[in-house]
């Protein structure tokens, strides 16, 4: 009697076990698969990989993980309002749970980021010391020192190397007429002409 | 919606005055809200102003019309595998169209030889559109399309796609360097699957009077009064890769709404076998713009129809068309220009044998060139030219009032100016004027019944809300 307690006992801890075990597969399985399915919406214009055909959406390869949770969080509670955060983003991100948007951020992060594209010299040299020194007569501080000597990014400060041009201008723009909050930036950018800002952003769309 | 009359109707069935009326250059395109709630974006992400589409907007469509932020109902079975993701509110769409035409000199009254019609014509509604429009499951989506027409007083199915896409990526470390979209359509319309507003089912003009005399023939592929318009069904494939390459084959058979069914001689146009569409295209996108070229066509072989037996010999068309697309998409200006070439050549051996046309071996080509400009989306206008030439045909296109040739020709070209204004961006208050040069062959009494080319030029405003 007591030995068929204890079969039972190890039968039945074996099959909760195995119960737990398979439906803890499951569930990642439908975790992998949501996360796929959700990289393949965001791929539609950012790329798969990251890397956007269309200049109109930002490259996400290589992007820093916390500033893409960022920005996934300011649309998802639409406190980043500019224009195509509001026609694109708002909706996309609204369903998006804290966990796939951690998700997303690592995946995209590790993602090899886009190579830079070679643009018009002269406005290039004009970006790169921009970029490196700034405007001292105007105290227009350095990009380089909070989005670091290579444009890589650091934490919440995004990576700006190898992305697209047009989409950097904008996001200068739409910060610079506070349309997109963005602390930091708007003291750094408030007098930053439109001719520097097209010369900047030539700069790290080619590097 | 596209009226689907044939090019012999004017001798055979028609009176000078009645279904030749409608002219459907092109179908009126439609935007859908209900995409924009089932996405939680706004009409501007998938259009220029609607119903044009932006580059996002062909990504939309070609994903099979299924991305999504709304509450879904889902089920899954016993091994977590998917059953069901349906939106939790259905993707309905309404669209009403009011308007107003003028025609440069009135058209004959229908039952009064000799008398004319009340000048001026206001349609309550034009057309009114519901729409299932939206993701059905995982990777299927739809654009059903159903509409009154307020001249033919007549409720049915219009352009509809139903598609379902697959996203699939490949090639370097990480698997992923390109992406794939792979899809399966099933459609009533040849292009109404199409995304760049070149190609007839969505090409300019995107709405136009319904009631004013239009040209007697168009090219198969064309949605003029020689076209197949959604008389046909078709199931096709394609692959969109990396957001350049587009490639599709479509094999389309008749699917005629009405009448007798299965198809019997009092049909007509009646396709034999299998009539392929194909289509490739390459877009490339820089800064705000984006460039698109292309090439599709039609190989039908059709039983007239029309009385005769669909058996025996068939008339063949053979379409082969070429096409552009650029569009800058600026935050304050929009530019955009489309065009295409379409080349049809018919051998109508079985139109001979039954004494509808004269020639075995016609040709018919057409030309269309738009250009747009918008101001922030709400103000702006367009300016087309249209041409198109053909054989002489004296069977094929005979002299009737206001529908007829009495030439026997189906040259007709002329100009169209559009004004739009654009309050909100689902509402757009449309002044078109259309302008011919010629008409069925001719400049002055093109019908042989004193009717000029220029006597059908057509002014039409518009009202048109999607809601």
């Amino acid at each position: 009697m007591k030995t068929d307690y204890l079969v039972a006992l190890v039968m039945s801890t074996s099959i909760c076990c195995g119960g737990a075990a398979r439906s803890a597969d499951v569930a990642a399985d439908a975790q992998k698969a949501a996360l796929s399915k959700t990289i393949e919406t965001c791929g539609t214009c950012h790329g798969i990989n990251g890397r956007s055909v269309s200049p109109t959406f930002p490259n996400l390869a290589g992007q820093t993980a916390p500033y893409i949770e960022l920005q996934l969080h300011a649309f998802k509670d639409q406190s980043r309002g500019d224009p195509d955060a509001q026609a694109y983003m708002w909706g996309m991100a609204s369903p998006l749970s804290d966990t796939m948007i951690s998700a997303l951020a690592a995946y995209f992060a590790a993602q090899p980021p886009a190579k830079g594209t070679p643009g018009n010299a002269a406005l290039i040299a004009q970006g790169k010391t921009l970029f490196e020194q700034g405007v001292p007569a105007r105290q227009i501080p350095p990009c380089a020192s909070c989005h670091g000597a290579n444009a890589a990014g650091l934490a919440t400060f995004p990576r700006l190397a190898g992305q697209h041009a047009p989409y950097l201008l904008r996001q200068l723009l739409v910060i610079q007429s506070v349309l997109r909050t963005a602390p930091v930036m708007h003291g750094v950018i408030k007098d930053l002409t439109r001719d520097q800002m097209q010369a900047v952003v030539v700069y790290l769309e080619s590097i | 919606m596209t009226c689907t009359e044939h090019r012999w109707s004017s001798r055979t069935f028609l009176p000078w005055l009645g279904a030749g009326l409608c002219i459907a250059l092109a179908s009126p395109g439609w935007a859908v809200p209900s995409y924009a709630r089932q996405t939680g974006m706004a009409c501007a992400a998938c259009h220029t102003v609607f119903p044009e589409l932006t580059p996002f907007g062909r990504e939309f469509k070609l994903n099979g019309y299924v991305l999504d932020n709304i509450k879904q109902v889902t089920g899954i079975d016993t091994s977590g595998g998917p059953t069901l993701a349906i939106n939790s509110l259905p993707p309905v769409s309404m669209n009403v169209m009011i308007s107003y035409t003028h025609t440069g000199a009135p058209l004959p009254d229908s039952s009064l030889k000799g008398a004319l019609a009340k000048d001026g014509d206001v349609l309550f509604p034009d057309q009114v559109s519901f729409f299932y429009a939206g993701k059905i499951a995982d990777g299927l989506g739809a654009f059903i399309q159903l509409t009154y027409d307020g001249a033919a007083d007549h409720f049915g199915l219009d352009n509809t796609d139903i598609r379902y896409a697959r996203h699939i990526s490949f090639g370097g470390a990480n698997g992923n360097d390109h992406s794939l979209i792979v899809g399966v359509t099933l459609n009533n319309n040849p292009t109404v699957q199409d995304v760049w507003n070149t190609t007839p089912a969505w090409g300019y003009p995107f709405a136009l009077s319904g009631v004013a005399p239009g040209p007697i023939t168009s090219a198969k592929i064309d949605n003029g009064a020689g076209g197949f318009g959604q008389s046909v069904g078709g199931v096709g494939v394609y692959m969109w890769l990396d957001s350049h390459f587009y490639a599709e084959i479509t094999n389309y058979d008749s699917a005629i709404p009405g009448g007798a069914h299965p198809l019997d001689s009092t049909d007509s146009n009646v396709v034999q076998g299998l009539a392929p569409y194909w289509r490739v295209a390459y877009e490339q996108r820089w800064d705000r713009n984006s460039l698109e070229v292309g090439a599709y066509g039609l190989n039908a072989s059709t039983h007239p129809g029309n009385g005769t037996a669909l058996a025996g010999p068939t008339d063949k068309y053979r379409d082969a068309a070429v096409d552009a697309q650029y569009q800058f998409i600026g935050e304050d200006h929009l530019f955009t220009v489309l065009a295409t070439y379409i080349s049809e050549h018919q051998t109508l051996d079985a139109s001979v044998i039954d004494g509808f046309a004269a020639n075995t071996d016609d040709n018919l080509k057409t030309l269309k060139v738009t250009g747009e400009y918008f101001y922030r989306r709400k103000i702006g206008g367009m300016i087309g030219y249209f041409s198109t030439t053909g054989s002489t045909d004296t069977l094929l296109y005979q002299p009737a009032a206001v529908t007829g040739s009495a030439n026997g020709s189906p040259n007709t070209d002329g100009y169209i100016l559009e004004m739009d204004y654009l309050p909100w961006l689902n509402t757009k208050l449309q002044i078109q004027y259309m302008g011919y040069e010629k008409f069925n062959g001719l400049s002055t009494n093109y019908d042989g019944a004193g009717r000029s080319a220029s006597d059908n030029n057509t002014l039409y405003a518009l009202l048109w809300v999607a809601f």
